[in-house]
């Protein structure tokens, strides 16, 4: 029966084994990206982007892009500069609606057609009515970047109001005392975001708070762009009452978190005390 | 009282339980040199039972679609009461399972318990550990995380190592090219109604081969097998030994409750230990996470074919392991049933198992 057994699987892998190394395609594959990676998306303006003959100052722009916080939204190449990223030779048609690089002074509604209420506020502010009044004001890649000359766009925050960047056009006092107004409310939705980030990782998703937080930040920082100090003032009594009731729900959240680890520490205490008394039970019966 | 001693009353009349029981428990005895590895059958039960009640429970909740999977996980957790409870209980449960299954499997080859007349017993059992991982892999694409699709996609993707067929079976397996909402479709079609009751039978099978054959005595000593070598029908009755009620089922609800002990360790201290961050992010096929690797009870095949230069000749020696494994007791015909008397054997037992434990960490890597 051994034998049989052994001959039977000696002979079944045999053959198997005769076309070993033959798929040559799936050994690059699977060398190379381990396990997966087949489906990426085709993206023309990437390949094009990394391509050897491309332009060395465009050749960085994919790697930014991956840097950024469009990348982390799924913000790809064609929702801001159009085109088609699915054909390569209609990539850049702007019977596609390709844009490609806007010029300096339409920059902000390149940016507004997805930031609508921002570029609002924007052009209403000093900062705006400079840029279309003298074409050399302020505009969105100014303080935000872009994936130029190794820059990419970061997750907006207050750390962007700094001297070193507003001292470029102007003095850094009157940007200071934005930063001030601003800093309260903004260290809370920091904190905020971070309870939301904590709740994730312990396998917790409140998305109807994270939503309202995350319009809550988009509402904030459209005020922001008045570049307005005695406005953001007046109204971040009105932002904190509407971050209350998020904070209330995360604080509930984590006490519940709380409360699962105790039952769960209660449950396990049961079990091992119920263990102990079966195992003194459980010697075996005198001869 | 008196209604009690009625009610049974009423079935003794009909069934007769207490012969039932005096046959099936009392005089049902184990060998007196049982040890708690011979529990863990019945621990691995337990595990299954639980995996079954809290499957069932969250299948009230879950959507198995791809839009809604992740999010009907993320309701279980955060908004239905104890919802959390019971996904913990039933992902902790599912790991722990295959320790559980393992454990059971070494021990019975290390005491020699899948040795004539037990060959069937053995294949069963060996055939319940390959579905045992068959629903952990189909039970751990339905979340529809990023850890749950990636780690899919690896695992679907091995059998295209084999030539012509290995297409068809990853395109069977993934119903496509890739895994979508139709594989979704199929791991959990085949985690909630085919596998369980495939399971259900085997295990079945399983306790009636034990039951017709009697528990196995360790072979640490002289066996009985060796005094009577089997050339007919007998069942190994153990006159001298303990009756399986009450000595034995205790010692099994005292392995039953620390195994729910550790499971209620590992939940509370421990509670993201096999949800990390992926875990909890929505599946996106456009985005490869940075590294990518099956749970924990695949690392062992992965960092094989890992090592193994050529993928085919890599997944032909698994397969081979595998029936190895499952043929094993036709294969032994040694005599001796003592595996410390037989130092190749007890030399390749403890290897395998530092090959296995080395594969798994280094696979993690």
């Amino acid at each position: 029966m051994r034998y049989l057994l052994l001959a039977l699987l000696m002979v079944s892998s045999l053959p198997l084994g005769s076309f070993a190394g033959y798929r040559e395609k799936f050994e690059k594959e699977f060398l190379s990206k381990p396990w997966a990676g087949e489906q990426v998306e085709e993206d023309a303006c990437i390949a094009c982007h990394v391509a050897e003959k491309m332009d060395p100052k465009f050749k960085n722009i994919p790697q930014s892009w991956k840097m950024s916080i469009h990348y982390q939204h799924n913000v790809s190449c064609h929702n801001c500069h159009g085109g088609d990223p699915k054909d390569a030779e209609m990539s850049m048609s702007p019977q596609r609606g390709f844009v490609g690089t806007p010029k300096y002074t339409e920059v902000p509604e390149f940016c507004g057609k997805c930031h609508v209420g921002i570029l609002k506020n924007y052009l209403e502010s000093g900062h705006g009515k400079a840029l279309k009044s003298t074409g050399k004001g302020p505009n969105c890649v100014t303080c935000h970047g872009s994936h130029k000359e190794e820059q990419y766009i970061k997750k907006a925050s207050i750390d962007i109001i700094n001297e070193r960047l507003c001292s470029k056009c102007h003095s850094y006092e009157r940007a200071k005392i934005m930063k001030q107004a601003l800093f309260l409310t903004e260290k809370k939705m920091g904190e905020l975001e971070e309870g939301f980030s904590r709740l994730k990782a312990e396998g917790v998703y409140i998305e109807e708070e994270e939503k309202g937080l995350f319009n809550i930040q988009a509402e904030f920082r459209t005020l922001f762009h008045t570049v307005d100090v005695s406005l953001v003032k007046e109204r971040t009594d009105d932002f904190a009452k509407k971050l209350e009731p998020i904070e209330i729900r995360l604080k509930n959240t984590f006490s519940e978190l709380r409360f699962r680890r105790n039952f769960s520490a209660f449950i396990m205490l049961l079990f091992a005390g119920m263990g102990i008394v079966v195992f003194i039970l459980s010697r075996p019966p005198k001869e | 009282m008196e209604v009690g001693r009625k009610i049974r009353d009423w079935f003794e009349i009909r069934i007769g339980l207490d012969e039932f029981a005096n046959v099936q428990f009392r005089e049902f005895r184990v060998p007196r040199n049982s040890n708690v590895f011979h529990t863990l059958g019945l621990v691995t039960v337990i595990a299954y039972m639980i995996q079954v009640i809290t499957g069932i429970l969250l299948l009230v909740y879950y959507i198995p679609h791809p839009e809604f999977a992740f999010k009907s996980v993320q309701e279980i957790m955060s908004t239905v009461s104890f919802g959390w409870l019971l996904r913990q209980v039933h992902v902790v449960g599912s790991s722990l399972m295959v320790v559980v299954v393992f454990l059971h499997m070494a021990s019975v080859f290390f005491m020699g318990g899948y040795r004539k007349p037990r060959e069937m017993t053995w294949v069963v059992g060996g055939l319940m550990f390959l579905i045992t991982l068959m629903f952990c892999l189909s039970g751990y694409l339905l979340p529809w995380t990023q850890l749950s699709y990636w780690a899919t996609t690896v695992v679907t993707s091995i059998p295209t190592a084999f030539p012509y067929i290995g297409d068809f079976i990853s395109r069977v397996l993934r119903g496509g090219e890739y895994v979508t909402g139709i594989t979704l479709g199929r791991f959990f079609a085949l985690h909630v109604s085919i596998l369980p009751p495939l399971f259900l039978f085997l295990m079945l099978l399983h306790i009636f081969f034990v039951k017709r054959t009697g528990l196995s005595t360790p072979p640490f000593g002289l066996s009985s097998e060796q005094q009577n070598p089997w050339t007919e029908y007998r069942r190994e009755t153990h006159p001298d030994g303990y009756p399986f009620y009450p000595h034995f089922v205790k010692k099994e609800i005292f392995m039953g409750m620390l195994y729910l002990t550790l499971m209620f360790f590992f939940i509370t201290f421990f509670p993201m230990l096999f949800l990390p961050e992926d875990a909890n992010t929505p599946a996106d096929p456009l985005r490869t996470p940075s590294q990518i690797r099956p749970e924990w009870y695949f690392l062992v095949p992965y960092q094989m074919l890992k090592l193994v230069p050529n993928k085919f000749i890599g997944i032909t020696l698994l397969i081979l392991l595998v029936a190895v494994f499952l043929l094993w007791p036709f294969l032994d015909t040694k005599k001796e049933p003592n595996i410390l008397k037989r130092p190749v054997l007890k030399t390749v037992f403890f290897l395998i198992l530092i090959l296995l434990a080395v594969l798994t960490v280094w696979g993690s890597y």
